[in-house]
C-alpha cells in the first residue's frame, strides 16, 4: 500500500475516532440515541478485541504452543508437544457449569483451585506489603539536629539514618498521630467513654475526611485531563494535523 | 436545569472551551516537582547503556491523558540512554497494543530527529499478554523464565525465536536480573508488583493515574519503591526535569527546575522531551478554575434560593 493511501486510511480512523469522542460525551447533556450507537459500538469493539488478544498475545503462545508443540519453517522441532496441557481444558469447562442447575457444583471446582491459589499467593504476600509499611510507621518525633531545618535525600546513608531534623520532626509526628487517631476511630469492639480518647477518635475521623478528599480531589484533575486528551485528539491531532495539515 | 441557573448547555461549552483553548498556547507554568517524581527521574538517570528493564504497561485507552504521557517520557528516556527493555502487561487485552503505539509514535520521533531507531529484538522486545494478573506477576517473580519462556518474536532474520535468544534477554535468568522494573498502569498491579517483586529486591517504580497517587504514595514512603510518578503532574515533572535538568543553572544562572531532594544536579537529557504534560498541565489548571469558579456560584444560587425560600415562607 502507497504511503498516500495509509495516511488517507489514518485520517478515516481518526475522524471515526472524533465521531466516537462526540457520541459517547454527548451523554453529559442527555441520552441520546446518537450516544447509544456509539456505547454499542465501543462495546463490541472491546469484546471482540479482547477476544482476540487473549488468543494472539496469551493463550495461544502459553498453552496452544505448549500443547502442540513449535516445528520451525525448517521442520525442526524446537518444542516437543506436552498432552498434558490438554487437562486444562475440562477443568476451566467446569466454570460454565454454572449455568446447569443439575451439575452446577461442578463450577466450584475451578473456583476452588482459583480461590487456593489466590489465597496462597495472600499469605505469601502479606508481610511484603504491610511488614516495610509497619515499620516504616514507627518514626521518631524528637529531633536530634537542631542546626538544619531539612535533610537531603543523597546524605551519607549512616548521617541521614541518624539525623532528625526539625522538619521531620514535625513530618513524623503529624504522621503518627493521623495513623494512631485514624486507629482509633476503627475501635468498635467497645464502647469509648473516655474524653480524651473521645476527641482522638473524633480528629481521626476528620483527617480520614482529609485523605478522602485528597483521593477526590485527584479523581476530578484525572477526569479533567482525560477530557483534556480527548479535546486535544479532535483539535489538533484530527483538525490540525490530518485535515488542515498544520504543525 | 434548574430555574434560575446556568443553563447546562452554557456549562458544557465553557468546559469544552477550557480544556480546548489554552492547548493552542504556551502557559509557562511554575513547577516544583514533587519528591517521587524527583526520585523517579534520579533512577531512571542512573541508568547505564546495555542495562535491561521490565516495563509493564498496564493502561489503555481510557486514561490515555496521563498514561500515555507517561510512557512516552519513560521510552523517550530509555531510547537515549540506550537502555534495552522487554515490554509485558497482565492488566488488560487491550494493554500491549497501548504500548507498541506508543514505541511506534517515539520511534517516528527519533527518526524524524535523525536519531537511530530502536529495533525489536536487538533492543526491545515485547513478552505479551498475562491474564490474571496477579499469578502473572508472581510467576514472573519466581522463575522468568519459566514465565516468559514460551514467548516468541522474530528476530533479525525474520525467523521466529524465543524472546531468550535475543540480545535483550541474553543476562536475564531471574527477575534480579533486571536492573530495574517499571509499571505504567492504571489498575490494581501496583499491588501485585509491590507483593512480588519488591520481595525480590529488585528496584521498583510505578507511573500510576493520578486517582491512584494516594494510594501509591504509601509504597513510597515505606520504601517499597523506588520513586513513581502521578498524574499529570507527573507527567509535566517529568518533561521539565528531563529538557532542564534538576538543579542545572542556565545561562542567567538561574534553576530552571529546583529540588531540595538531592543536594548535586541531575543533567537534562538530549533532545525534545516537552509534549503531552507541557500541553495538558496549564489547561488542567484552567479546567480547575473553571470549576472552583462553578463551585462558587454553585453555593451562592443555593444560599440565595434559601433565602428566597425563607422570605416566601
Amino acid at each position: 500500500m502507497k504511503p498516500e493511501q495509509i495516511e488517507v486510511y489514518r485520517t478515516i480512523a481518526a475522524g471515526a475516532g472524533v465521531l466516537a469522542t462526540i457520541g459517547l460525551l454527548s451523554v453529559l447533556y442527555k441520552e441520546n440515541k446518537f450516544y447509544r450507537v456509539f456505547e454499542h459500538i465501543f462495546l463490541g469493539l472491546a469484546a471482540g478485541w479482547s477476544a482476540v488478544a487473549v488468543w494472539t498475545e496469551s493463550l495461544r503462545e502459553i498453552w496452544w504452543d505448549k500443547l502442540t508443540g513449535v516445528v520451525e519453517t525448517t521442520g525442526a522441532v524446537t518444542e516437543p508437544g506436552r498432552w498434558a496441557y490438554i487437562l486444562l481444558v475440562p477443568i476451566g469447562a467446569m466454570g460454565y457449569m454454572v449455568f446447569s442447575r443439575k451439575h452446577n457444583w461442578m463450577a466450584k471446582i475451578p473456583m476452588g483451585i482459583l480461590l487456593g491459589i489466590w489465597s496462597g499467593l495472600q499469605i505469601q504476600s502479606f508481610w511484603t506489603v504491610y511488614g516495610p509499611q509497619m515499620k516504616q510507621g514507627m518514626l521518631p518525633i524528637i529531633p536530634t539536629s537542631f542546626d538544619k531545618f531539612i535533610v537531603r535525600s543523597d546524605a551519607p546513608p549512616e548521617l541521614a539514618a541518624v539525623t532528625i531534623t526539625w522538619s521531620q520532626a514535625i513530618s513524623n509526628f503529624l504522621f503518627v498521630f493521623t495513623l494512631l487517631s485514624v486507629l482509633s476511630y476503627f475501635l468498635f469492639s467497645f464502647e469509648v467513654k473516655n474524653r480524651a480518647l473521645k476527641n482522638f477518635n473524633v480528629a481521626g475521623r476528620y483527617l480520614l475526611m482529609i485523605g478522602f478528599g485528597a483521593i477526590f480531589g485527584s479523581t476530578v484533575m484525572m477526569r479533567f485531563s482525560l477530557v483534556i486528551d480527548r479535546m486535544y485528539f479532535i483539535w489538533d491531532e484530527f483538525l490540525m494535523k490530518r485535515i488542515l495539515h498544520m504543525g | 436545569m434548574k430555574k434560575g441557573g446556568i443553563p447546562k448547555f452554557v456549562i458544557y461549552a465553557l468546559l469544552i472551551a477550557c480544556c480546548s483553548i489554552p492547548l493552542f498556547f504556551k502557559i509557562p507554568i511554575p513547577n516544583k516537582p514533587s519528591d517521587p517524581s524527583v526520585d523517579f527521574y534520579k533512577t531512571l538517570s542512573a541508568l547505564k547503556e546495555g542495562d535491561v528493564v521490565l516495563l509493564g504497561s498496564d493502561w489503555t485507552g481510557s486514561t490515555r491523558g496521563e498514561s500515555k504521557g507517561h510512557m512516552k517520557a519513560i521510552l523517550r528516556t530509555l531510547m537515549r540512554k540506550n537502555v534495552k527493555f522487554v515490554i509485558w502487561s497482565s492488566a488488560d487485552p487491550q494493554s500491549p497494543r497501548a504500548a507498541l503505539d506508543v514505541i511506534a509514535e517515539v520511534n517516528a520521533e527519533r527518526v524524524a530527529n535523525k536519531e537511530e531507531k530502536f529495533q525489536r529484538w536487538t533492543q526491545w522486545v515485547s513478552a505479551g499478554f498475562y491474564p490474571n494478573a496477579d499469578v502473572a506477576i508472581n510467576a514472573v517473580a519466581q522463575d522468568v523464565r519459566t514465565a516468559f519462556g514460551s514467548r516468541r518474536e522474530n528476530d533479525t532474520n525474520g525467523v521466529q525465536q524465543q524472546i531468550f535468544k535475543s540480545p535483550v534477554m541474553q543476562k536475564i535468568k531471574s527477575v534480579t536480573d533486571f536492573d530495574l522494573v517499571i509499571d505504567v498502569t492504571a489498575s490494581k498491579t501496583t499491588d501485585f508488583h509491590v507483593q512480588f517483586i519488591s520481595a525480590k529486591n529488585v528496584p521498583l517504580m510505578f507511573a500510576v493515574t493520578g486517582v491512584m497517587v494516594p494510594e501509591t504514595q504509601v509504597f513510597y514512603n515505606s520504601n517499597q519503591i523506588k520513586g513513581f510518578i502521578g498524574g499529570l503532574k507527573g507527567v509535566f515533572d517529568m518533561e521539565q526535569m528531563m529538557e532542564k535538568g534538576i538543579n542545572v543553572k542556565d545561562a542567567n544562572g538561574k534553576i530552571a527546575v529546583a529540588s531540595d531532594k538531592i543536594s548535586g544536579e541531575i543533567a537534562p537529557l538530549p533532545g525534545v522531551s516537552v509534549g503531552q504534560g507541557t500541553k495538558y498541565y496549564p489547561t488542567l489548571h484552567v479546567a480547575l478554575l473553571l470549576m472552583i469558579i462553578m463551585i462558587g456560584i454553585g453555593n451562592y444560587e443555593m444560599i440565595s434560593a434559601r433565602k428566597r425560600q425563607k422570605g416566601n415562607g
